[in-house]
């Protein structure tokens, strides 16, 4: 199972990560909006969170993709699998808080959504997200997906658990 | 994406890490003998460093190789270029996998990855660093003619003491 190189949306092009990637995504890693996924990082740590998201691809076929708005790099979404049983989890970043409030997380989660349900088939992604994060949890829902009593993985304290099934959307 | 050579030793295949290596990476980092290299950590953590491995190729054009026993087609290590973030210079590193000690699997990896790295990546000099009380990876780095160079503190993993290789002047 292969995913697309490439997807794209009316407004955004989301493509594999590059290298080139690497310094607007060490900033956003830096910076305070990293805290809902346990930030902020080191550089050194964002280098090492980078170079797993790129061998991702090579290990499992699919991956995150960097989201980008006229070519510039401005965030990422896709799925993430690290245990083998384990349902993928769809997540999505905005790198830039300039890139906010313009509905760009929904509609690259969407893209994403579409092409590994319709196209690729995929029965399941669930969505993990801290209890504060409120516009995470608008983005949960309106992707359709649906809030769980599961409970948190080991190295995500405190999230919920949405679950997004194909076909209910 | 960056395709990751192949090399052959007398005994080794060093090629690309791939999800087939994920059990012995697993249970190496699981293990007791994880605690030189920052371990033992949880699966999910593993898995995320063998993402990392491969993903330093990318960063970097070099990285780390599985070194499979070409025999028997088992993972025995992870050996070769290595140069995060944080590192003070690129180093060549290498972890044997539980069960392959005492075999000299990580000196004749780490040879070859030395001679990769000084004449086909062209490095002027290399290092090595061991944790303090690792004695065999100290082993290895004097059977490989490496010397004492100071030390360094990194900011997770704590105390490291830099080797220094002959640098390629030196070999013939």
């Amino acid at each position: 199972m292969i995913a697309a190189d490439i997807i794209k949306t009316p407004r955004l092009r989301l493509r594999r990560p590059e290298p080139s990637d690497l310094p607007a995504y060490a900033a956003y890693c830096a910076s305070p909006r990293s805290a809902f996924v346990r930030g902020p990082f080191s550089p050194a740590e964002s280098f090492d969170k980078f170079a797993a998201m790129l061998g991702h691809w090579q290990l499992r076929g699919f991956g995150r993709y960097t989201v980008t708005l006229q070519g510039r790099p401005i965030g990422h979404a896709g799925p993430l699998q690290t245990e083998e049983g384990n349902p993928p989890e769809l997540t999505w970043t905005l790198w830039d808080g300039d890139a906010e409030g313009h509905g760009y997380a929904t509609e690259a989660a969407k893209a994403v959504r579409d092409h590994f349900f319709d196209v690729l088939g995929w029965p399941l992604l669930v969505i993990l997200v801290q209890p504060d994060n409120h516009g995470s949890m608008a983005i949960a829902e309106r992707l359709g997906a649906t809030l769980t009593t599961l409970p948190a993985p080991d190295w995500y304290p405190g999230c919920l658990t949405y679950h997004l099934t194909r076909g209910t959307m | 994406m960056t395709s990751i050579p192949t090399l052959t030793t007398a005994r080794l295949t060093l090629r690309g890490l791939q999800a087939e290596d994920f059990g012995p990476v697993a249970e190496f980092y699981s293990s007791d003998r994880a605690r030189f290299v920052g371990g033992p950590v949880s699966e999910d953590m593993a898995w995320r460093i063998l993402a990392g491995e491969i993903g330093h190729w990318t960063l970097r054009g070099f990285g780390r190789w599985a070194a499979e026993e070409t025999a028997t087609g088992k993972l025995a290590g992870v050996i070769g270029p290595w140069f995060p973030q944080d590192w003070p210079e690129p180093e060549i590193g290498w972890d044997l996998m539980n069960g392959f000690e005492g075999l000299g699997y990580a000196t004749e990896a780490a040879r070859a990855a030395l001679d990769y790295a000084f004449d086909t990546l062209g490095w002027r000099t290399a290092i090595s660093l061991t944790a303090p009380g690792n004695t065999g990876s100290e082993n290895v780095a004097k059977r490989l003619g490496a010397q004492r160079d100071g030390a360094f503190e990194h900011d997770r993993y704590g105390r490291m003491l830099v080797w220094r290789h002959s640098g390629p002047e030196a070999r013939v």
